[in-house]
């Protein structure tokens, strides 16, 4: 069962990314494309440093705050220069492109002989169970933090600015700070999951991003109706459904390559594994 | 709710279903772990297989059972497809082509890896600071030599070219490599190089239109995957303007390209897997070591040979 354990691992890895869109989706209502190329970010600052043996502290650090730049800007193009936010988003996300090829100097970098995250405390002498441990503690940490976040004064003024803008504004919250803070934490932590990716795959390469952010989209949706299903209001708990639906992608996935589907249709099985997850509450609900 | 506890029973069933496939299988298990799917990659993987077969390693006769698995162009999904393979016990793992090798060398350290369509490890940068590669690497690898004699092919066919030009895929470390050497071959030989960047094969006919507007005399197609996976409207382009289509893979100028020198994709991949048949006859990795390509060609396309009125003498095959 190792290999199921492995797609619980990556699984794990894109929780970040997932909250991340969970964030930006709700301040936004729209998909933030800015992820694709934060992520790749996250990943290429987590590889040039690693392989230049910077401690591991600061490449956290680094990645989160990276990310969060690139989101910053694109909520800076959004409000302040009235760009369209998707348009926004994509812009930032194709310069982002040279960015990484500029951060990496090439377009891959494996890592060889380096410590990671993985490495730095060893609990474990089997190399999977240190990496779930590891992976768990940091997605509980980010998941408590994040649940914490949203339920401050701050957190809910950011969640109203999604659901309705005006009535925020007549309240006098700074909507459009808002959103560039909302957007660069959203990235910090999409970055984030390049970071853990990046050690978990044991390279950074300049497309690792590539379709990313639907990746991230499908986890919240799943989230989102695990969360219906079970008429969860508990911000905490809809953020857990988030992560499981990050976890339940990998493993759809991990069960299509294992069956041993025709590599051509691997793509259209996993969409329908997806759908086949998605509509059964659905199914339920409407016989009721 | 109960949905869902049959979705889960029909996972967990399915899961348990591979399980019983593996135990059922003592003949040795071979995983094949490709990236994406092209005309010139699938060459390499029928080259492989065809060498096991020689070997006498085939699949109907239940002397081997291959896994394939495909990633396609997917990164996440390419992780997860060589977690599947390592997960079934394979003897020997193929890798094709770069980004498949490196992901395996990642994955795993103990079984061996053939590779191919793969540059030599120190260039994708899996050398450690002794300059060793991984131990369980093995299969056959490319170095940026052709390139010279590629560039040098150019000048003797066509005496009077001055302006190549060329497009690279900087997301490719092999692509970016291969176009220095192209530069400083092309200045050896007083040619002058005229070079545009693409990232994907979306981009390439814009790229490509854009280089032909500079007037070159030469298209010269580095062998990366843009141009593997765009190569026909490469040519459409080059076609229209009356400019020859030069590389180094003979898949490409079978799809069009007007000659080549250079590593063919097949033999690749063939003396990949007679090097695997070697490992499976003798079961130990002894003796074994990462090899540089044997079979380069020269080849010419007659068809597109014709259309430009050109000659190729006896060192050049015809291919179409």
């Amino acid at each position: 069962m190792n290999f199921y354990l492995t797609a619980v691992l990556l699984g794990l890895g894109f929780a970040s990314l997932a909250l991340g869109i969970f964030i930006s989706m709700r301040i936004f209502n729209i998909p933030d494309i800015t992820t694709d190329g934060s992520f790749t970010f996250g990943g290429a600052i987590t590889a040039i440093l690693l392989v230049n043996h910077v401690s591991l502290p600061v490449i956290f650090l680094a990645a989160f705050f990276g990310g969060a730049a690139t989101g910053a800007i694109t909520g800076f193009i959004h409000t302040k220069l009235k760009v369209n936010a998707l348009l926004s988003g994509i812009l930032v996300m194709t310069a982002l492109y040279s960015i990484n090829l500029a951060v990496m100097q090439r377009s891959n970098i494996p890592l060889m002989e380096v410590s990671s995250v993985f490495s730095s405390f060893k609990l474990f002498q089997n190399e999977l169970t240190q990496q779930f441990f590891v992976l768990i503690i940091f997605v509980i940490l980010i998941w408590q933090l994040i649940s914490w976040m949203l339920k401050t004064d701050f957190g809910l003024a950011m969640r109203a600015t999604g659901n309705n803008e005006s009535m925020i504004r007549a309240l006098g919250v700074n909507s459009n700070r808002m959103k560039i803070i909302g957007l660069g934490l959203a990235n910090g932590l999409t970055a984030l999951s390049g970071f853990l990716i990046t050690q978990i795959q044991g390279f950074a390469d300049i497309n690792m991003g590539i379709g990313i952010v639907i990746l991230g989209l499908g986890s919240v949706m799943i989230g989102e109706i695990f969360s219906k299903t079970f008429r969860i209001r508990s911000i905490a708990i809809q953020l857990a459904f988030v992560i499981a639906g990050s976890i339940v992608f990998r493993l759809l996935l991990a069960f299509a390559l294992s069956i041993g589907i025709d590599a051509i249709y691997l793509k259209l099985v996993v969409a329908l594994f997806v759908l086949t997850i998605v509509s059964i509450p659905n199914l339920k609900l409407s016989r009721d | 709710m109960k949905k869902i506890a049959v979705i889960l029973v029909l996972f967990i069933s399915g899961c348990s279903q591979s399980q019983e496939n593996k135990e059922k299988a003592k003949i040795p298990v071979i995983g094949f772990l490709d990236f994406l799917q092209d005309e010139t990659l699938s060459q390499a993987k029928k080259g492989f297989f065809d060498a096991l077969n020689d070997s006498g390693y085939r699949e109907n006769d239940q002397t081997v059972h291959i896994i394939y698995r495909n990633a396609q162009n997917d990164q996440p999904t390419l992780v997860q497809a060589c977690d599947y393979l390592i997960s079934q016990n394979p003897v020997l793992i193929a890798t094709c082509p770069t980004l498949s090798t490196i992901t395996a060398v990642k994955r795993t350290q103990s079984i061996p890896l053939f590779m191919m369509v793969s540059p030599r490890p120190d260039l994708m940068k899996l050398t450690n600071e002794f300059g060793r590669g991984p131990r369980n690497l093995f299969g056959t690898f490319e170095t940026l030599e052709y390139i010279d004699t590629a560039v040098a092919m150019i000048k003797t066919v066509l005496p009077g070219a001055k302006k190549v030009g060329t497009i690279f895929n900087q997301s490719e470390p092999q692509s970016v490599d291969a176009l220095n050497r192209v530069q400083k071959a092309c200045e050896q030989l007083g040619l002058q190089l005229e070079k545009l960047p693409v990232s994907n094969s979306n981009e390439a006919q814009l790229v490509v239109e854009a280089l032909l507007r500079k007037k070159i005399d030469a298209f010269f197609a580095l062998p990366d995957n843009t141009v593997f996976s765009g190569m026909e409207v490469i040519v459409k382009s080059c076609d229209r303007a009356s400019v020859p289509v030069f590389t180094s893979e003979e898949g490409l100028v079978k799809r069009g390209a007007l000659a080549a020198f250079g590593a063919d994709m097949y033999q690749w991949g063939y003396q990949s897997g007679a090097q695997a048949a070697k490992f499976l006859r003798s079961q130990t990795t002894e003796g074994l070591s990462p090899q540089q390509v044997t079979v380069r060609k020269r080849v010419y396309n007659s068809e597109k040979a014709k259309q430009f009125g050109l000659a190729f003498d006896s060192t050049f095959t015809s291919v179409k």
